[in-house]
């Protein structure tokens, strides 16, 4: 039992892992802290919920597979809310940041994000009210994996989408043509620009990919958790300090800043006191910035 | 000259709205040919040929590459219509590799991208012997060639190169001229913004002296080389 808090922050760590990976490439990207990135979270979980109800209602009752507290209809809901939740984030680039990053005005864009956070995040209070939501009713029994260690069937697919997706957006940036563009941006846009690339187009996908996964991560929050309209504000430090720690602009740092965050939290919920828990992510922030600021996998260009 | 590849026409501009840096400057070029652009500090050589690449908004005046007008096209799409720039600074992508940098300009599918990257590589041994190499770590002649073979991918109609000498041994400057010939005489016309004025005019075919944003003189590299005014320009230390 004595490992078991360990194998708790791995499966916090997922969650972060899939949301640090979304803010290390925008980040990078579009060269602001984008503090709404929480608010994606959020809105990627509600749209799940309504579109999975909405589904429920057209095809019966809700629907459960094997072993999970979820099924097919909701990885459904979860792929459209990603969608979505893109659109949501290109409507805002559109209307807000854009004008702000023509400018050069990176400091006013990272204010600005705290506006249209806290706008979000108001609207998704005022359409489900504040009170938690589920997914499913489903209970479920972890159960045991050896070594004394337990987990549930939904934590075990929530690492296990994790490690895909991480997989998936390391190999598109490393080995695609869009990724090389996108690494391309993030080092020089003027140079990318130069060299043909359609710097507004790469800029348009990294938003749609960053607040897709952001989404995802807001799923698999409200399966393991539950759904609620400050869950993503309340992940934003988090966040930022394992994309920090992980060095922006790297897919691989992010996983591994958020396996740090997630194991010290963890770690200091049960030898300290959960009342700790919030000062965790700062203190690893602030220490990384101190002795590391490029972070763990960060590159000097 | 041949049919002129590319044309700037009377080109106004600068960075703020008002206060034009290039005021009214032209050029003309054929295929093949080398073009030297000279003039003192400040004399707007470097936004001028920024604002053919797109890089500055025009206030007025027109550029022509071949038969099409790119006057209104945006940077990325000028290179579709056989325009290459290189700049003088940050000219590759540091943290990508050599393969990565040159793959950037690689267009089609993915037989003639892969063609097109060996062309390049081919083209210059060093980076062929460093293909794998990130951008970052090579030497600054290395990064010249670099940035050159990568606009070389598209198989422009005429490159663009902001001082491709500055921060070079005279050494390196003169492979990397060499080089600069024999793209030439592969029917790419070039133009060459340099400070490095003997050796730019040793190797063009005409140059194109500009003062205060405007020409100020031009015609064949020699019979500049010879006019009085480029002395009196560069003696008094405005350029080196």
């Amino acid at each position: 039992m004595t490992l078991q808090w360990i194998l708790d922050g791995v499966i916090a760590a997922a969650t972060l892992a899939l949301g640090a990976t979304g803010v290390t490439l925008t980040y990078s990207n579009l060269r602001f802290a984008n503090f709404a990135h929480g608010e994606f979270i959020s809105w990627g979980a509600y749209l799940a919920l309504t579109l999975a109800a909405l589904a429920g209602s057209v095809f019966g009752t809700a629907e459960v597979a094997g072993p999970f507290s979820f099924g097919g209809r909701l990885l459904l809901a979860a792929g459209l809310a990603a969608a979505l939740t893109g659109v949501i984030a290109l409507v805002l680039d559109m209307l807000v940041f854009r004008r702000l990053r023509a400018r050069g005005a990176a400091v006013t864009a990272v204010m600005a994000s705290f506006g249209v956070s806290m706008s979000l995040r108001a609207l998704l209070e005022v359409l489900y009210t504040s009170r938690p939501r589920y997914y499913s009713e489903e209970l479920e029994i972890a159960m045991p994996l050896g070594a004394g260690l337990r987990a549930t069937p939904d934590q075990l697919a929530v690492l296990g989408l994790a490690l895909v997706t991480g997989i998936g957006v390391a190999l598109l940036l490393s080995r695609t043509s869009l990724g090389r563009q996108m690494r391309a941006v993030a080092e020089n846009p003027v140079l990318a620009e130069i060299v043909g690339i359609d710097v507004a187009q790469v800029i348009r996908l990294t938003w749609l990919l960053g607040a897709g996964l952001a989404a995802v991560s807001g799923v698999a929050l409200g399966v393991l958790v539950q759904v609620r309209p400050s869950m993503g504000a309340e992940l934003l430090l988090p966040l930022f300090a394992a994309a920090i720690v992980g060095g922006i602009g790297s897919v691989p740092g992010a996983f591994v800043g958020a396996l740090v965050v997630g194991v010290a939290e963890a770690a200091t919920v049960r030898y300290a006191g959960a009342e700790w828990r919030a000062a965790v992510s700062f203190v690893l922030l602030v220490a990384v910035l101190l002795v590391r600021p490029t972070g763990l996998f960060g590159r000097q260009p | 000259m041949s049919r002129a590849m590319l044309e700037a026409d009377a080109l106004v501009a600068g960075y703020e709205p008002g206060t034009p840096i290039v005021q009214g400057a032209s050029l003309a070029i054929g295929a093949g040919e080398i073009l030297a652009v000279l003039g003192p500090n400040g004399a707007g050589k470097s936004t001028f040929v920024k604002a053919i690449a797109g890089l500055v908004p025009l206030g007025a005046g027109r550029v022509v590459v071949g038969d099409v007008d790119v006057t209104a096209w945006p940077a990325h799409q000028r290179i579709e219509a056989g325009l290459a720039y290189v700049p003088q600074i940050e000219n590759v992508f540091a943290t990508l590799s050599v393969e990565d940098n040159l793959a950037l300009a690689t267009r089609g599918s993915r037989a003639a991208r892969r063609a097109a990257l060996e062309r390049a590589l081919g083209r210059f041994p060093d980076l062929g012997l460093a293909r794998t190499r990130e951008a970052g770590r090579l030497s600054g002649g290395q990064r010249q060639m670099l940035a050159i073979a990568r606009a070389l991918v598209v198989e422009p109609a005429v490159l663009l190169l902001d001082e491709p000498s500055a921060g070079l041994s005279p050494r390196v400057v003169g492979e990397l001229f060499g080089q600069l010939r024999a793209i030439a005489a592969g029917g790419v016309g070039i133009v060459l913004v340099e400070q490095n004025v003997r050796a730019a005019l040793a190797l063009a075919d005409r140059a194109l002296v500009l003062v205060a944003g405007r020409n100020r003189l031009e015609g064949p590299a020699a019979d500049v080389a010879a006019d009085p005014l480029l002395a009196a320009l560069y003696v008094g230390g405005v350029a080196a």
